[in-house]
């Protein structure tokens, strides 16, 4: 069973995203009662969309690590915690004892909530069980029992199914994908911060009424708010910072510059390829679930890089990156440098905008409050971060103390599992979490329309009129 | 073949739901032999997109006096009432 297990991991691990999406897509399509040619043509159409969505956040990646790392160097601050970024807490997590066991644990967690009703979210978002096995390497890491960590990691999978079905609705609403749902733990946790972080600007006169959405800066600003200009121009102003120093720095300024531009451009034709994939595959679903349960929806999980092509999430997020730097050279107490994550935080405010209508200062600042107790949260859970990296195999750049990252490493989901667990201990620990988990799903069975309005979702209407 | 009738799809996003009525819409009209081509737009930029086109069909509401026909459907989400939308279409479309 081991070997079998150690041979699935280091496939799927090898695969990545654009050959596993593929597979999973064609096989659940077929499942749902797809044809076989529409099933086929809807998987690689999904492989090659990831492709492309990956190829601009590489150029996203480079352009904006550059040119954080120049301005880190600017101004000269110094600090031990380094940043090494998502792809490095994800192979830290696959590569743990947890990562050998989170594929098939995390398919069951699924599969019985789904037969219990608990949720109606189907997770195919393989490649993202990652960040379980993150949370369980953790876990693991602080308590030494494998076995903790093995439940720690379930109780994520569910966690996350939990946090997609409560924002499913505001998800579809605001960035208007039917049938779809984002289980992912990099993404969701941001929502309760975000429903906090909303209510206390409601009550800040003037504030509360200053709206940045970027339809309203292309209205008033007009070729300037274009989101290709605005990436131009946010893409120029990091650029000056970072490299008014260096060697040939109008070229280098003027290339970020036009890279951001590319990106802002680029990754929302990107998605558009992925959702013509998915059609057939959501089609198919919806047809298999109304034909069995006429009653019965089901959403399908899917990665949140689906919603970052959405102005408001790259605006926000282009925003955030010298936010971020900031927060990190004032932040008292903080000895996080960030590095290669900058780019992640597309993903961590996208799903902030369903509730706040996409009003980009709103997100902004939701995304800060959020980046600066991460701050905190990443410093204390540096040293665990860093035992779990090594017992996994994994170098430690030269010259820092220990590692984080951003995705997961700032965020409260981790921190609230090793947190628990070792001031309570394993069991009475993990006891908690569940107990709170089965709390706030009892609470939002029974508030569901109040859970929903609150994580953004429409108030209920009246359905669609055709008139010719 | 005659010139293809120029169909503008408008979501919040040009992006999600546009791409699923505007595939939905030229399979649909392929299988009934009419020639269509698609446009997809945000809902705030129809009126600046609208030169050459037929017919405009949108998942939000948009305004009724752009002058060609418009149709505000869910129907291709929710796969309810598809087939009037679709018959609906293919009769403005043979009209003129």
């Amino acid at each position: 069973m081991d070997a079998f297990l150690q041979s699935l991991k280091s496939f799927v691990d090898a695969l990545g995203p654009t050959i596993m999406l593929p597979i999973i897509i064609f096989i659940v399509a077929l499942v749902l009662g797809a044809k076989p040619g529409k099933a086929f043509r809807a998987g690689v159409t999904i492989g090659v969309a990831f492709i492309g969505i990956n190829l601009v956040i590489g150029l996203m990646w480079t352009s904006l690590s550059d040119v954080a790392q120049a301005i880190v160097t600017n101004t000269g601050i110094q600090r031990d915690v380094v940043d090494v970024g998502w792809p490095s807490a994800a192979a830290i997590a696959f590569g743990s004892s947890v990562g050998l066991w989170v594929i098939p644990i995390a398919i069951a967690v699924n599969v019985v909530m789904l037969a219990a009703r608990l949720t109606k979210t189907l997770n195919v978002d393989i490649w993202n069980f990652w960040h379980f096995a993150f949370i369980g390497s953790l876990v693991v890491a602080a308590t030494g029992n494998l076995v903790y960590g093995l439940i720690a990691a379930a109780i994520a999978a569910a966690l996350a199914l939990f946090l997609a079905d409560w924002t499913a609705k505001a998800v579809q609403h605001f960035y208007g994908l039917p049938g779809i749902s984002i289980p992912h733990l990099t993404s969701a946790p941001i929502v309760p911060i975000a429903i906090a972080v909303d209510w206390v600007i409601d009550k800040i006169p003037g504030l509360r009424d200053i709206d940045l959405d970027t339809e309203n800066i292309r209205k008033k600003w007009g070729v300037f708010g274009e989101p290709v200009v605005l990436g131009l121009i946010i893409g120029l102003v990091l650029g000056v910072i970072g490299y008014y120093n260096a060697e040939q720095p109008l070229v280098k300024i003027l290339n970020t510059g036009m890279n951001l531009a590319a990106v802002m451009l680029l990754l929302p034709r990107m998605v558009q390829i992925l959702m013509e994939g998915l059609i057939p595959v959501s089609e198919a679903a919806r047809e298999f679930m109304q034909k069995r349960a006429s009653d019965r929806e089901i959403d399908i999980g899917l990665d949140s890089a689906i919603l970052i092509g959405h102005p408001a999430a790259i605006a926000s997020a282009l925003v955030l990156v010298p936010i971020a730097i900031l927060l990190s050279v004032i932040l008292p107490g903080n000895r996080v440098i960030l590095f290669a994550d900058l780019a992640v935080i597309p993903f961590v405010v996208a799903m902030t905008a369903p509730l706040m209508r996409g009003n980009v200062l709103r997100m902004i600042i939701a995304g800060a409050v959020t980046l600066a107790i991460g701050f905190y949260i990443a410093t204390a859970m540096a040293p665990l971060f860093t035992s779990a990296a090594v017992s996994s195999g994994f170098a430690i750049p030269e010259g820092a103390v220990q590692i984080t990252s951003i995705a997961d490493g700032f965020l409260w989901p981790p921190a609230l599992f090793v947190g628990l667990v070792k001031v309570l201990g394993g069991i009475l620990g993990l006891a908690v979490i569940l107990l709170l988990l089965a709390v706030a799903m009892y609470f939002y069975k029974k508030h569901t329309t109040a859970w929903e309005i609150a994580a953004g979702a429409p108030k209920p209407e009246s359905e669609a009129s055709v008139t010719a | 073949m005659s010139k293809p009738k120029v169909i503008l799809v408008a979501c919040g996003t040009a992006i999600a739901t546009s791409t699923v009525v505007a595939k939905g819409i030229e399979e649909a009209m392929r299988d009934r032999g009419i020639n269509v081509t698609t446009r997809q737009c945000k809902a705030a930029e129809i009126r600046s997109r609208l030169s050459g086109v037929d017919l405009v069909v949108s998942t939000t509401p948009v305004p009724d006096d752009l002058g060609v026909p418009v149709i505000q459907t869910l129907a291709f989400l929710t796969g309810i009432g598809k087939e009037d939308v679709l018959n609906q279409i293919e009769q403005l479309l043979r009209e003129d």
